[in-house]
Protein backbone atom coordinates (compact mmCIF):
# COMPACT_ATOMS: atom_id res chain seq x y z
CA UNK A 1 0.00 0.00 0.00
CA UNK A 2 0.57 3.38 -0.66
CA UNK A 3 3.21 4.41 2.12
CA UNK A 4 3.12 8.46 1.69
CA UNK A 5 -1.55 7.87 1.55
CA UNK A 6 -1.18 5.84 4.54
CA UNK A 7 1.42 8.48 6.39
CA UNK A 8 -1.49 11.33 5.37
CA UNK A 9 -4.42 9.45 5.95
CA UNK A 10 -2.72 8.49 10.35
CA UNK A 11 -2.10 12.05 10.48
CA UNK A 12 -5.45 12.92 9.46
CA UNK A 13 -7.27 10.54 11.83
CA UNK A 14 -4.81 11.09 14.62
CA UNK A 15 -5.66 15.07 14.28
CA UNK A 16 -9.51 14.02 14.10
CA UNK A 17 -9.03 12.06 17.25
CA UNK A 18 -6.77 14.14 19.06
CA UNK A 19 -8.73 17.72 18.10
CA UNK A 20 -9.87 19.20 21.70
CA UNK A 21 -13.13 20.32 21.59
CA UNK A 22 -14.01 16.34 20.10
CA UNK A 23 -11.84 15.14 22.72
CA UNK A 24 -13.72 17.33 25.44
CA UNK A 25 -17.23 15.88 24.20
CA UNK A 26 -15.83 12.55 24.91
CA UNK A 27 -14.26 12.44 27.25
CA UNK A 28 -17.50 14.26 28.97
CA UNK A 29 -19.60 11.30 27.65
CA UNK A 30 -17.19 8.57 28.82
CA UNK A 31 -17.34 10.03 32.00
CA UNK A 32 -21.32 9.89 32.78
CA UNK A 33 -20.78 6.05 31.34
CA UNK A 34 -20.77 4.71 34.91
CA UNK A 35 -24.26 6.58 36.04
CA UNK A 36 -25.68 5.63 32.82
CA UNK A 37 -25.40 2.14 32.46
CA UNK A 38 -26.19 2.23 36.60
CA UNK A 39 -29.51 3.74 35.29
CA UNK A 40 -30.31 1.33 32.84
CA UNK A 41 -29.52 -1.65 34.95
CA UNK A 42 -32.18 0.05 37.47
CA UNK A 43 -34.63 -0.56 34.70
CA UNK A 44 -33.35 -3.93 33.76
CA UNK A 45 -33.88 -5.04 37.16
CA UNK A 46 -37.28 -3.05 37.39
CA UNK A 47 -38.54 -5.10 34.07
CA UNK A 48 -37.05 -8.29 34.90
CA UNK A 49 -38.32 -10.90 32.23
CA UNK A 50 -39.92 -14.23 33.52
CA UNK A 51 -37.76 -17.00 34.30
CA UNK A 52 -40.27 -19.92 33.04
CA UNK A 53 -42.69 -19.53 36.08
CA UNK A 54 -40.86 -17.83 38.12
CA UNK A 55 -41.76 -13.89 37.89
CA UNK A 56 -39.25 -11.69 39.57
CA UNK A 57 -41.29 -8.88 39.18
CA UNK A 58 -44.65 -9.88 40.46
CA UNK A 59 -42.73 -11.97 43.36
CA UNK A 60 -41.01 -8.74 44.55
CA UNK A 61 -44.15 -6.86 44.08
CA UNK A 62 -45.99 -9.50 46.59
CA UNK A 63 -43.24 -8.58 48.98
CA UNK A 64 -43.64 -5.04 48.85
CA UNK A 65 -46.78 -4.13 47.46
CA UNK A 66 -47.55 -3.22 44.05
CA UNK A 67 -44.52 -0.72 42.38
CA UNK A 68 -43.05 0.31 46.05
CA UNK A 69 -39.78 -1.62 45.03
CA UNK A 70 -39.69 -0.19 41.56
CA UNK A 71 -39.30 2.78 43.23
CA UNK A 72 -35.72 2.09 43.84
CA UNK A 73 -35.09 2.17 40.17
CA UNK A 74 -37.12 4.40 39.43
CA UNK A 75 -35.62 7.18 41.36
CA UNK A 76 -32.09 6.08 40.09
CA UNK A 77 -33.46 6.48 36.50
CA UNK A 78 -34.68 10.33 37.87
CA UNK A 79 -31.51 11.13 38.78
CA UNK A 80 -29.16 9.40 35.74
CA UNK A 81 -31.18 9.56 32.77
CA UNK A 82 -33.72 11.92 33.55
CA UNK A 83 -30.50 14.75 33.88
CA UNK A 84 -28.17 13.85 30.99
CA UNK A 85 -28.51 17.19 29.38
CA UNK A 86 -27.13 18.98 32.56
CA UNK A 87 -24.49 16.24 34.08
CA UNK A 88 -22.89 16.62 30.04
CA UNK A 89 -23.23 20.20 30.30
CA UNK A 90 -21.11 19.88 33.30
CA UNK A 91 -18.73 16.97 32.27
CA UNK A 92 -17.88 18.22 28.86
CA UNK A 93 -16.82 22.14 30.21
CA UNK A 94 -14.86 20.34 32.93
CA UNK A 95 -12.77 18.46 30.48
CA UNK A 96 -12.20 20.92 27.82
CA UNK A 97 -11.12 23.60 30.25
CA UNK A 98 -9.18 20.83 31.83
CA UNK A 99 -7.58 20.64 28.56
CA UNK A 100 -6.33 24.18 28.87
CA UNK A 101 -5.28 23.72 32.05
CA UNK A 102 -7.54 26.23 33.58
CA UNK A 103 -9.82 24.97 36.18
CA UNK A 104 -12.06 22.89 35.32
CA UNK A 105 -14.81 22.88 38.34
CA UNK A 106 -15.24 26.38 37.94
CA UNK A 107 -16.00 25.83 33.88
CA UNK A 108 -18.53 22.91 34.52
CA UNK A 109 -20.27 24.93 37.16
CA UNK A 110 -21.13 27.87 35.13
CA UNK A 111 -21.85 25.93 32.23
CA UNK A 112 -24.16 23.65 34.47
CA UNK A 113 -25.76 26.74 36.03
CA UNK A 114 -26.44 28.12 32.12
CA UNK A 115 -27.97 25.07 31.10
CA UNK A 116 -30.70 25.68 34.02
CA UNK A 117 -30.95 29.39 33.16
CA UNK A 118 -31.92 28.13 29.68
CA UNK A 119 -34.12 25.07 30.43
CA UNK A 120 -38.17 26.04 29.63
CA UNK A 121 -40.30 26.38 32.80
CA UNK A 122 -43.72 24.62 32.76
CA UNK A 123 -46.92 26.41 33.44
CA UNK A 124 -46.94 25.84 37.00
CA UNK A 125 -43.56 27.11 38.16
CA UNK A 126 -41.06 23.94 37.88
CA UNK A 127 -38.51 22.97 35.17
CA UNK A 128 -39.48 21.44 31.88
CA UNK A 129 -38.52 17.50 33.00
CA UNK A 130 -38.31 17.08 29.23
CA UNK A 131 -35.28 19.14 28.50
CA UNK A 132 -33.15 17.74 31.09
CA UNK A 133 -32.51 14.76 29.65
CA UNK A 134 -31.05 13.78 26.13
CA UNK A 135 -33.56 15.99 24.37
CA UNK A 136 -31.28 18.47 25.77
CA UNK A 137 -28.07 17.30 24.93
CA UNK A 138 -26.68 18.83 21.68
CA UNK A 139 -27.70 22.26 24.19
CA UNK A 140 -25.57 20.77 26.34
CA UNK A 141 -22.66 20.02 24.07
CA UNK A 142 -22.99 23.62 21.73
CA UNK A 143 -23.16 25.48 25.77
CA UNK A 144 -20.43 24.13 27.34
CA UNK A 145 -17.81 24.16 24.69
CA UNK A 146 -18.62 27.90 24.04
CA UNK A 147 -19.13 28.92 27.49
CA UNK A 148 -15.78 27.42 28.43
CA UNK A 149 -13.98 29.49 25.68
CA UNK A 150 -15.57 32.04 27.04
CA UNK A 151 -14.29 31.12 30.37
CA UNK A 152 -11.08 30.24 29.21
CA UNK A 153 -10.67 33.59 27.30
CA UNK A 154 -11.80 35.76 30.13
CA UNK A 155 -9.73 33.75 33.01
CA UNK A 156 -6.01 34.11 31.18
CA UNK A 157 -7.55 38.20 30.43
CA UNK A 158 -7.38 41.04 33.07
CA UNK A 159 -10.90 40.78 34.64
CA UNK A 160 -9.67 38.56 37.44
CA UNK A 161 -9.73 39.28 41.04
CA UNK A 162 -5.54 38.37 41.72
CA UNK A 163 -5.48 37.34 45.44
CA UNK A 164 -3.02 37.87 47.43
CA UNK A 165 -0.16 35.55 48.19
CA UNK A 166 -0.98 33.50 51.62
CA UNK A 167 -4.64 32.68 50.43
CA UNK A 168 -5.46 29.20 50.36
CA UNK A 169 -5.93 27.81 47.20
CA UNK A 170 -9.78 26.82 46.72
CA UNK A 171 -10.28 30.08 47.78
CA UNK A 172 -8.32 32.05 45.18
CA UNK A 173 -9.65 29.77 42.81
CA UNK A 174 -13.34 30.83 43.58
CA UNK A 175 -12.29 34.20 43.17
CA UNK A 176 -10.30 33.97 39.94
CA UNK A 177 -13.67 32.75 38.60
CA UNK A 178 -15.79 35.24 39.98
CA UNK A 179 -15.74 37.83 37.35
CA UNK A 180 -15.22 35.29 34.37
CA UNK A 181 -18.78 33.34 36.00
CA UNK A 182 -20.79 37.07 36.54
CA UNK A 183 -20.04 38.52 32.81
CA UNK A 184 -21.18 34.51 30.99
CA UNK A 185 -23.80 34.21 33.38
CA UNK A 186 -25.41 38.22 32.60
CA UNK A 187 -24.88 37.06 28.68
CA UNK A 188 -26.33 34.25 29.14
CA UNK A 189 -29.20 35.60 30.75
CA UNK A 190 -29.28 38.36 28.34
CA UNK A 191 -29.74 35.95 25.68
CA UNK A 192 -32.67 34.22 27.19
CA UNK A 193 -34.45 37.03 27.68
CA UNK A 194 -33.70 37.87 24.06
CA UNK A 195 -34.91 34.84 23.01
CA UNK A 196 -37.93 34.43 24.69
CA UNK A 197 -39.39 38.48 23.98
CA UNK A 198 -38.68 38.59 20.39
CA UNK A 199 -38.42 34.83 19.21
CA UNK A 200 -40.73 33.62 21.72
CA UNK A 201 -39.36 29.78 21.71
CA UNK A 202 -36.64 28.40 23.66
CA UNK A 203 -33.57 27.38 22.40
CA UNK A 204 -33.72 24.10 23.38
CA UNK A 205 -36.83 23.73 21.12
CA UNK A 206 -34.69 25.10 17.96
CA UNK A 207 -31.41 23.22 18.32
CA UNK A 208 -34.00 19.92 18.41
CA UNK A 209 -35.70 20.28 15.89
CA UNK A 210 -32.72 21.80 13.49
CA UNK A 211 -30.45 19.52 14.26
CA UNK A 212 -30.72 17.24 17.09
CA UNK A 213 -33.90 15.43 15.50
CA UNK A 214 -32.74 15.28 11.99
CA UNK A 215 -29.18 13.64 13.10
CA UNK A 216 -31.13 11.27 14.73
CA UNK A 217 -33.12 10.24 12.10
CA UNK A 218 -30.15 9.83 10.13
CA UNK A 219 -29.04 7.53 12.69
CA UNK A 220 -31.95 5.25 12.93
CA UNK A 221 -30.60 4.23 9.18
CA UNK A 222 -29.43 0.83 7.67
CA UNK A 223 -26.80 2.82 5.84
CA UNK A 224 -25.53 4.81 9.12
CA UNK A 225 -25.02 1.95 11.03
CA UNK A 226 -22.91 0.44 8.05
CA UNK A 227 -20.99 3.58 7.72
CA UNK A 228 -20.24 3.36 11.32
CA UNK A 229 -18.93 -0.29 11.16
CA UNK A 230 -17.26 0.59 8.06
CA UNK A 231 -15.23 3.90 9.51
CA UNK A 232 -14.09 2.23 12.57
CA UNK A 233 -12.68 -0.93 11.01
CA UNK A 234 -10.96 1.00 8.60
CA UNK A 235 -9.18 2.83 11.57
CA UNK A 236 -8.61 -0.29 13.24
CA UNK A 237 -7.10 -1.31 10.30
CA UNK A 238 -4.76 1.20 9.92
CA UNK A 239 -3.68 0.20 13.76
CA UNK A 240 -6.00 3.68 15.00
CA UNK A 241 -8.40 3.13 17.63
CA UNK A 242 -11.42 3.69 15.60
CA UNK A 243 -14.26 3.54 18.57
CA UNK A 244 -12.26 6.53 20.13
CA UNK A 245 -11.70 8.63 17.41
CA UNK A 246 -15.44 8.28 16.34
CA UNK A 247 -16.89 7.95 19.56
CA UNK A 248 -17.28 12.00 20.16
CA UNK A 249 -19.60 11.92 16.82
CA UNK A 250 -21.19 8.66 17.67
CA UNK A 251 -22.38 9.32 21.55
CA UNK A 252 -24.02 12.42 21.14
CA UNK A 253 -26.65 11.01 18.29
CA UNK A 254 -26.80 7.35 19.51
CA UNK A 255 -27.51 8.07 23.06
CA UNK A 256 -31.05 9.79 23.16
CA UNK A 257 -31.86 7.23 20.83
CA UNK A 258 -31.09 3.89 23.40
CA UNK A 259 -32.49 6.79 25.78
CA UNK A 260 -35.97 6.81 24.57
CA UNK A 261 -36.06 2.64 23.73
CA UNK A 262 -35.35 2.53 27.81
CA UNK A 263 -37.93 4.93 28.79
CA UNK A 264 -40.66 3.30 26.82
CA UNK A 265 -39.45 0.04 28.06
CA UNK A 266 -39.53 1.53 31.36
CA UNK A 267 -43.54 2.45 30.68
CA UNK A 268 -44.32 -0.57 30.28
CA UNK A 269 -43.85 -1.40 26.21
CA UNK A 270 -42.32 -4.90 25.06
CA UNK A 271 -38.85 -4.79 23.71
CA UNK A 272 -40.28 -5.30 20.03
CA UNK A 273 -42.00 -2.07 19.88
CA UNK A 274 -39.63 0.52 20.81
CA UNK A 275 -39.11 2.68 18.02
CA UNK A 276 -35.18 2.50 17.29
CA UNK A 277 -33.33 -0.10 15.72
CA UNK A 278 -29.95 1.14 15.63
CA UNK A 279 -28.23 2.31 18.70
CA UNK A 280 -24.80 1.75 19.96
CA UNK A 281 -25.48 -1.52 22.36
CA UNK A 282 -26.95 -2.94 18.92
CA UNK A 283 -23.45 -2.14 17.39
CA UNK A 284 -21.61 -3.14 20.77
CA UNK A 285 -23.90 -6.78 21.49
CA UNK A 286 -24.47 -7.82 17.85
CA UNK A 287 -21.52 -6.97 15.79
CA UNK A 288 -18.88 -5.98 17.86
CA UNK A 289 -18.38 -9.13 19.38
CA UNK A 290 -15.26 -9.90 20.72
CA UNK A 291 -13.87 -6.30 20.08
CA UNK A 292 -14.05 -4.40 16.71
CA UNK A 293 -13.79 -6.68 13.38
CA UNK A 294 -15.84 -9.52 15.80
CA UNK A 295 -12.41 -11.03 16.95
CA UNK A 296 -13.68 -13.46 18.38
CA UNK A 297 -14.93 -15.36 15.51
CA UNK A 298 -11.87 -15.07 13.95
CA UNK A 299 -10.22 -16.63 17.12
CA UNK A 300 -12.93 -19.47 16.61
CA UNK A 301 -12.08 -19.56 12.95
CA UNK A 302 -8.49 -20.19 14.03
CA UNK A 303 -8.85 -22.82 16.68
CA UNK A 304 -11.02 -24.96 13.51
CA UNK A 305 -8.69 -23.89 10.96
CA UNK A 306 -5.14 -24.77 12.77
CA UNK A 307 -5.48 -28.25 14.97
CA UNK A 308 -2.75 -29.49 15.10
CA UNK A 309 0.63 -27.55 14.81
CA UNK A 310 -0.01 -26.62 18.40
CA UNK A 311 2.81 -24.07 17.91
CA UNK A 312 1.32 -22.03 15.49
CA UNK A 313 2.18 -18.47 15.32
CA UNK A 314 -1.76 -17.95 14.84
CA UNK A 315 -2.83 -20.59 17.61
CA UNK A 316 -0.61 -18.84 19.89
CA UNK A 317 -1.91 -15.16 19.18
CA UNK A 318 -5.08 -16.09 19.71
CA UNK A 319 -4.42 -18.32 22.63
CA UNK A 320 -3.33 -15.43 24.02
CA UNK A 321 -6.09 -13.53 22.74
CA UNK A 322 -8.81 -16.12 23.94
CA UNK A 323 -9.53 -15.01 27.67
CA UNK A 324 -9.74 -11.12 26.89
CA UNK A 325 -11.19 -11.54 23.89
CA UNK A 326 -14.28 -12.90 26.04
CA UNK A 327 -14.61 -9.71 27.06
CA UNK A 328 -14.27 -7.68 24.07
CA UNK A 329 -10.90 -6.72 24.63
CA UNK A 330 -9.09 -7.10 21.20
CA UNK A 331 -5.37 -5.66 21.21
CA UNK A 332 -3.88 -8.81 21.26
CA UNK A 333 -4.75 -10.00 17.99
CA UNK A 334 -5.19 -6.66 16.28
CA UNK A 335 -1.74 -6.36 17.18
CA UNK A 336 -0.20 -9.47 17.15
CA UNK A 337 -1.81 -11.55 14.65
CA UNK A 338 -1.43 -9.03 13.22
CA UNK A 339 -4.80 -7.60 11.58
CA UNK A 340 -3.09 -3.76 11.28
CA UNK A 341 -1.81 -3.13 7.85
CA UNK A 342 -2.09 -6.92 7.02
CA UNK A 343 -3.95 -7.36 3.40
CA UNK A 344 -5.43 -10.94 3.97
CA UNK A 345 -7.33 -9.73 6.83
CA UNK A 346 -8.03 -6.06 5.63
CA UNK A 347 -11.24 -7.82 4.18
CA UNK A 348 -12.79 -10.27 6.27
CA UNK A 349 -12.16 -7.55 8.89
CA UNK A 350 -14.71 -4.78 7.07
CA UNK A 351 -16.67 -7.83 5.21
CA UNK A 352 -17.44 -9.36 8.53
CA UNK A 353 -18.61 -6.36 10.41
CA UNK A 354 -20.70 -5.23 7.73
CA UNK A 355 -22.43 -8.40 7.55
CA UNK A 356 -22.97 -8.70 10.79
CA UNK A 357 -24.78 -5.38 11.23
CA UNK A 358 -27.10 -6.23 7.57
CA UNK A 359 -28.09 -9.47 9.01
CA UNK A 360 -28.48 -7.90 12.58
CA UNK A 361 -30.65 -4.63 11.53
CA UNK A 362 -32.72 -6.81 9.58
CA UNK A 363 -33.57 -8.89 12.58
CA UNK A 364 -34.44 -6.39 14.79
CA UNK A 365 -36.45 -4.02 11.88
CA UNK A 366 -38.33 -7.25 11.08
CA UNK A 367 -38.80 -7.72 14.83
CA UNK A 368 -37.70 -11.15 14.60
CA UNK A 369 -35.25 -10.06 17.46
CA UNK A 370 -36.41 -7.59 20.47
CA UNK A 371 -34.57 -3.86 20.01
CA UNK A 372 -31.99 -3.10 22.55
CA UNK A 373 -33.65 -1.75 25.48
CA UNK A 374 -30.38 -1.66 28.33
CA UNK A 375 -26.63 -0.24 28.37
CA UNK A 376 -24.27 -2.39 29.27
CA UNK A 377 -20.62 -2.12 29.94
CA UNK A 378 -19.03 -2.85 26.55
CA UNK A 379 -17.03 -5.88 28.10
CA UNK A 380 -20.30 -7.62 28.94
CA UNK A 381 -19.38 -11.01 26.96
CA UNK A 382 -21.47 -12.27 24.15
CA UNK A 383 -24.44 -14.21 24.56
CA UNK A 384 -24.62 -12.74 28.58
CA UNK A 385 -24.78 -9.47 26.72
CA UNK A 386 -27.34 -10.52 23.88
CA UNK A 387 -29.29 -11.84 26.36
CA UNK A 388 -29.83 -8.52 28.67
CA UNK A 389 -29.54 -6.25 25.97
CA UNK A 390 -32.90 -7.05 24.78
CA UNK A 391 -34.47 -7.22 28.15
CA UNK A 392 -33.91 -10.49 28.38
CA UNK A 393 -34.57 -12.47 25.12
CA UNK A 394 -33.60 -16.00 24.13
CA UNK A 395 -33.89 -14.57 20.64
CA UNK A 396 -31.31 -12.20 21.45
CA UNK A 397 -28.92 -14.60 22.06
CA UNK A 398 -30.59 -16.90 18.89
CA UNK A 399 -29.04 -13.91 16.51
CA UNK A 400 -25.41 -13.69 17.88
CA UNK A 401 -25.03 -17.38 17.50
CA UNK A 402 -26.21 -16.65 14.00
CA UNK A 403 -24.03 -13.86 13.67
CA UNK A 404 -21.19 -15.49 15.39
CA UNK A 405 -21.50 -18.81 12.72
CA UNK A 406 -21.73 -16.21 9.77
CA UNK A 407 -18.77 -14.30 10.90
CA UNK A 408 -16.20 -17.73 11.29
CA UNK A 409 -17.62 -18.87 7.98
CA UNK A 410 -16.21 -15.94 6.31
CA UNK A 411 -12.97 -15.87 8.27
CA UNK A 412 -12.18 -19.18 7.95
CA UNK A 413 -10.34 -19.37 4.34
CA UNK A 414 -8.65 -16.06 5.09
CA UNK A 415 -7.45 -17.30 7.92
CA UNK A 416 -6.22 -20.62 5.43
CA UNK A 417 -4.71 -18.09 2.93
CA UNK A 418 -2.80 -15.98 6.19
CA UNK A 419 -1.48 -19.42 7.29
CA UNK A 420 -0.51 -20.21 3.66
CA UNK A 421 1.42 -17.16 2.88
CA UNK A 422 3.13 -17.15 6.31
CA UNK A 423 4.08 -20.05 5.64
CA UNK A 424 5.26 -19.67 2.81
CA UNK A 425 7.58 -16.87 3.79
CA UNK A 426 8.85 -18.69 6.78
CA UNK A 427 9.99 -21.84 4.07
CA UNK A 428 11.13 -18.82 1.58
CA UNK A 429 13.76 -17.96 4.57
CA UNK B 1 13.10 4.25 37.27
CA UNK B 2 9.47 5.54 36.20
CA UNK B 3 8.11 4.24 32.73
CA UNK B 4 4.58 5.36 31.72
CA UNK B 5 2.07 3.51 29.08
CA UNK B 6 -0.19 5.58 27.21
CA UNK B 7 -3.11 4.26 25.46
CA UNK B 8 -6.82 4.98 25.23
CA UNK B 9 -8.83 3.46 28.09
CA UNK B 10 -5.81 1.78 29.59
CA UNK B 11 -7.66 -1.87 29.31
CA UNK B 12 -5.64 -3.75 27.26
CA UNK B 13 -1.81 -2.08 27.88
CA UNK B 14 -2.49 -2.80 31.75
CA UNK B 15 -2.33 -6.40 30.48
CA UNK B 16 1.31 -5.55 29.41
CA UNK B 17 1.67 -3.58 32.32
CA UNK B 18 1.86 -6.42 34.66
CA UNK B 19 4.31 -8.29 32.28
CA UNK B 20 6.54 -5.76 32.03
CA UNK B 21 6.62 -5.45 35.81
CA UNK B 22 7.20 -9.50 36.15
CA UNK B 23 9.66 -9.40 33.70
CA UNK B 24 11.56 -6.60 35.79
CA UNK B 25 11.35 -7.95 38.87
CA UNK B 26 12.67 -11.35 37.59
CA UNK B 27 15.99 -9.02 36.53
CA UNK B 28 16.24 -7.42 39.58
CA UNK B 29 15.52 -3.93 38.06
CA UNK B 30 13.74 -1.42 39.98
CA UNK B 31 10.79 0.11 38.28
CA UNK B 32 7.72 1.79 38.61
CA UNK B 33 5.38 1.24 35.86
CA UNK B 34 1.60 2.19 35.32
CA UNK B 35 -0.41 2.78 32.49
CA UNK B 36 -2.48 6.02 32.13
CA UNK B 37 -5.11 7.56 29.89
CA UNK B 38 -3.53 10.61 27.72
CA UNK B 39 -5.63 13.14 29.44
CA UNK B 40 -3.98 12.07 32.75
CA UNK B 41 -0.07 12.10 31.76
CA UNK B 42 0.25 15.68 32.92
CA UNK B 43 -0.28 14.68 36.37
CA UNK B 44 2.21 11.52 36.62
CA UNK B 45 5.82 13.70 35.03
CA UNK B 46 6.99 13.61 38.23
CA UNK B 47 10.25 11.28 38.29
CA UNK B 48 9.43 9.87 34.82
CA UNK B 49 11.95 8.36 32.71
CA UNK B 50 9.80 7.03 29.74
CA UNK B 51 6.73 7.43 28.10
CA UNK B 52 5.38 4.28 26.08
CA UNK B 53 2.83 5.19 23.61
CA UNK B 54 -0.11 2.49 22.53
CA UNK B 55 0.38 1.32 18.91
CA UNK B 56 -3.38 2.29 19.07
CA UNK B 57 -3.18 5.96 19.69
CA UNK B 58 0.42 6.44 17.62
CA UNK B 59 -0.96 9.89 16.59
CA UNK B 60 -0.72 11.39 19.88
CA UNK B 61 3.10 10.72 19.45
CA UNK B 62 4.07 14.02 18.21
CA UNK B 63 1.80 15.88 21.33
CA UNK B 64 3.49 13.80 23.61
CA UNK B 65 6.97 13.98 22.48
CA UNK B 66 6.73 17.83 22.68
CA UNK B 67 4.98 17.78 26.43
CA UNK B 68 7.91 15.60 27.62
CA UNK B 69 10.79 16.14 25.79
CA UNK B 70 12.02 19.62 26.82
CA UNK B 71 11.56 17.97 30.53
CA UNK B 72 14.12 15.23 29.43
CA UNK B 73 12.05 12.41 29.35
CA UNK B 74 11.87 10.00 26.68
CA UNK B 75 9.29 8.87 24.58
CA UNK B 76 8.14 6.50 21.69
CA UNK B 77 5.59 4.51 20.18
CA UNK B 78 5.66 0.56 21.18
CA UNK B 79 7.01 -1.93 19.08
CA UNK B 80 3.07 -3.13 17.26
CA UNK B 81 3.89 -6.74 17.79
CA UNK B 82 5.54 -6.99 21.51
CA UNK B 83 2.32 -5.19 21.93
CA UNK B 84 0.18 -7.40 20.51
CA UNK B 85 1.61 -10.25 22.06
CA UNK B 86 2.00 -8.90 25.40
CA UNK B 87 5.85 -9.51 25.46
CA UNK B 88 6.86 -7.89 28.71
CA UNK B 89 10.40 -8.41 28.63
CA UNK B 90 10.80 -7.12 25.03
CA UNK B 91 8.56 -3.33 25.89
CA UNK B 92 11.07 -3.33 29.02
CA UNK B 93 13.93 -3.34 27.11
CA UNK B 94 12.69 -1.00 24.49
CA UNK B 95 12.21 1.42 27.55
CA UNK B 96 16.04 1.06 28.67
CA UNK B 97 17.02 1.43 25.84
CA UNK B 98 15.26 4.49 25.18
CA UNK B 99 16.71 5.44 28.67
CA UNK B 100 20.77 5.12 27.33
Amino acid sequence: MNNRFMQKFIEIAGRIGSQRHLVAIRDGFVAIMPLVIVGSLAILVNNFPAFGDFKFVEWMNGIFGDGNWQQVGGSIWNGTFAILGLLIAFSIAYNLAKSYSVDGLSAGLISAAAYIMLVPWTGDGGLNAAWMGTQGLFVAIILALILTELFRILVNSKFTIKMPEGVPEGVARSFTALIPATLILILVGLFQALMAVFAEVSVFEVIFTAIQKPLQGLGNTLPAAIIIAFVNHILWFFGLHGTNIIGSVIEPIYLPLIEKNLDLFQGGMSAFDVPYVVTKPFLDSFVFMGGSGTTIALLIAIFIVIRNEQKHPYREVAKLSAPAGLFNINEPVIFGLPIVLNPVMLIPFILVPVTLTIISYVALATGIVPKTVAILPWTTPPILSGYLVTGGSWRGIALQIVNLTVAVLLYIPFVLAGARTLKQRMEGK
Amino acid sequence: MKIILVCSAGMSTSMLVNKMRKSAEERNIEAEIKAVAESELKNNMENLDVVLIGPQVRYLEKKIKEQVEPKGIKAAIIDQMAYGMIQGDKVLDQAINLMK
